[in-house]
């Protein structure tokens, strides 16, 4: 402790750097989910127990309600699946997550600060997981603020969600970000190239979601559904069923694939050529 | 944690530094190939602990692909580097514990202040007190509040130096630290790389100005497209009693009058004006002189860039 205080600002480790570079884009995403979520909550409130809306989506033929995740629409929960859970949050969270990651370790390569960054006593391991953990927690943060939004809005305009329901979807929501964000770092990590990571990242996210939306309507995409992680986040629809361990434990175990494979690649490459 | 990183650099490093026999800097036959084109070939090198070395070379010649190897940022494709005796690569962690690196392009983090910078990098270096980085930023003029992105060109590479010169490293890697400085800020680097060597510790310098590292060198080593070309003892480049002669005859000279002459060396004939290199006694010369009406004689020392030319095509090179 007695060493911290020589120091008179408080950057110490490449975790906390990290974090400090982002704090005003993570202030942004924060604002814009919070956002989301408030304008989501105050039209709930016209939709809740209106009739029009559900014969509306009762007309539209199974495979679309089923797509874009409107059936139920009128109710608390199918609400906020349509409208938040189905695509906007756990995309906005997959892009920020996208955009962080793969800046990681390429962005330092391409801005040319990784030569005064690993002339310090720090093993490159060390450096992209202290980093990959930075992004982890900002992710939650920003998850964290749409459930705390989601959560003191709920008894306000009676969404009846509870409380283990609205966790579960935003775990998952985060889960899949980080898949998608941990995704770009280790193409950054393997190539040096961040706008590589940050398409592949993006390419992977989209293509998640149209085979994970898609399989609900065609058949034969069905069997293959199960490797988008995407179906393992929210195509289970975790605001009805709560926590699903199993599909948590695909997840968790695809982004820790994806960040061995970041540490890997990264101790083996020419760094800033 | 970092009381336990404190205590493994202050430990480990007087073992090691004590180890004997083993050179600061050693590169056995390293070569580094791009796509595209060469980095260097097959070079060796060996740079003594206490020594100013000075890596000579125009751009592109593999200074900075060098220094790159060596603090393991990149991997060389044949060969074997080592620092204190240790792997560059495998000891990559407890050799850049010893080494401050300025880069030759360098770029910082735009975002953060040079206080909030140089906080984040004696942390990671495991401790030198801030008290100790504050007097080098007051040396250096360094004003720490200031976000980087405003600052100047000068006034980064003073954050440069002063995040390499931090706690004060056994070995001072500095890749073209003075190029696009004004000579005020040159001259303050150039007292801080006596003062590092004064100490007893090595500095390893890159740059395109022979007169730069002539200056302040014990060695100058001279790097041409990936190759090692010779390495010279400055004080020996300097102590070879070499002389350019300029010769103006009042008539024709007989083709060829001086070369031939003992001592005489590349001799370049234009009109009535030889121009000669000269190496040992004038006697010779001046006999032979004598037997020709001579307009204008003069005599004087070549500069280094000179010398280190006359090295290097005299054929009086050594890897």
């Amino acid at each position: 402790m007695s060493r911290r205080d020589n120091h008179p600002a408080t950057l110490h480790s490449v975790f906390e750097r990290t974090f400090h570079e982002e704090r005003r884009a993570l202030t942004g995403w924060v604002a814009g989910l919070v956002a989301l979520a408030i304008t989501m909550l105050a039209l709930y409130p016209t939709i809740r127990g209106n009739t029009q809306f559900s014969k509306l989506f009762e007309s539209y033929p199974e495979a679309f309600r089923s797509m874009f995740g409107v059936s139920d629409y009128t109710s608390g929960p199918g609400y906020l699946r349509a409208e938040v859970f189905s695509l906007m949050g756990p995309l906005l969270l997959s892009v920020f997550s996208i955009l962080w990651g793969s800046d990681l370790t390429a962005g330092e390569e391409q801005r040319r600060t990784i030569d005064v960054l690993m002339a310090n006593p720090v093993s490159r391991h060390r450096v992209v997981l202290e980093k990959w953990a930075a992004m982890l927690v900002g992710t939650a943060v920003a998850a964290a603020s749409l459930w705390l939004t989601l959560l003191v809005g709920d008894p306000l305009v009676q969404l009846h969600l509870g409380v283990a329901a609205l966790s579960a979807a935003v775990l998952a929501s985060w889960l899949v970000a980080t898949v998608f964000g941990t995704i770009a770092l280790a193409v950054g990590a393997a190539t040096g190239r961040r706008g590589l990571a940050r398409g592949l990242g993006a390419l992977a996210a989209v293509v998640a979601y149209l085979l994970s939306s898609l399989a609900e309507v065609v058949r034969w995409l069905e069997p293959v559904r199960p490797i988008s992680p995407w179906y393992h986040a929210l195509g289970v629809d975790p605001l009805g069923g709560g926590f699903q361990a199993l599909h948590l434990l695909v997840l968790l175990a695809i982004i820790i694939i994806a960040a061995a494979g970041a540490v890997v690649a990264f101790d083996r490459r020419d760094l800033g050529t | 944690m970092t009381f336990t990183a404190r205590a493994r650099a202050t430990g480990l490093a007087p073992e090691l530094s004590k180890a004997p026999g083993f050179p600061t800097i050693a590169l056995a036959g390293v070569t580094k190939r791009y796509r595209g084109g060469v980095g260097i070939e097959d070079v060796t090198l060996e740079v003594p602990s206490g020594e100013v070395f000075g890596f000579l070379g125009p751009n592109g010649a593999g200074k900075t692909t060098t220094i790159r190897l060596l603090l393991d940022l990149i991997r060389p494709d044949a060969g074997r580097i080592s620092l204190f005796g240790l792997d560059a690569r495998r000891d990559s962690v407890a050799i850049r514990r010893r080494v401050g690196y300025l880069p030759g392009d360098l770029a910082l983090y735009e975002r953060l202040t040079a206080r909030e910078l140089l906080t984040h990098f004696s942390h990671l270096r495991g401790g030198p007190p801030w008290a100790s980085v504050a007097s080098l930023a007051d040396r250096f003029e360094l004003e720490l509040d200031r976000p980087i992105r405003s600052l100047s060109k000068g006034n980064r590479q003073k954050v440069g130096l002063v995040q390499a010169l931090m706690g004060d490293p056994e070995l001072l890697i500095l890749d073209e630290p003075t190029s696009g400085l004004d000579p005020l800020v040159q001259q303050q680097v150039h007292q801080v790389i006596r003062e590092t060597a004064s100490d007893g510790r090595t500095v390893f310098l890159s740059s395109h100005v022979l007169s730069e590292v002539g200056r302040i060198a014990d060695r100058v080593g001279l790097i041409r497209q990936g190759q090692v070309m010779a390495v010279k003892r400055v004080d020996e480049l300097r102590g070879r009693p070499v002389h350019l002669v300029d010769v103006r005859f009042a008539d024709d000279p007989p083709s060829g009058v001086l070369t031939g002459v003992p001592g005489v060396g590349r001799v370049e004939e234009r009109g009535h004006d030889v121009h000669l290199e000269l190496t040992g006694s004038f006697d010779p010369l001046v006999h032979e002189l004598a037997r020709h009406r001579v307009a204008d004689l003069s005599i004087r020392e070549p500069d280094l860039e000179e010398l280190f030319l006359s090295f290097y095509e005299g054929d009086d090179v050594q890897a």
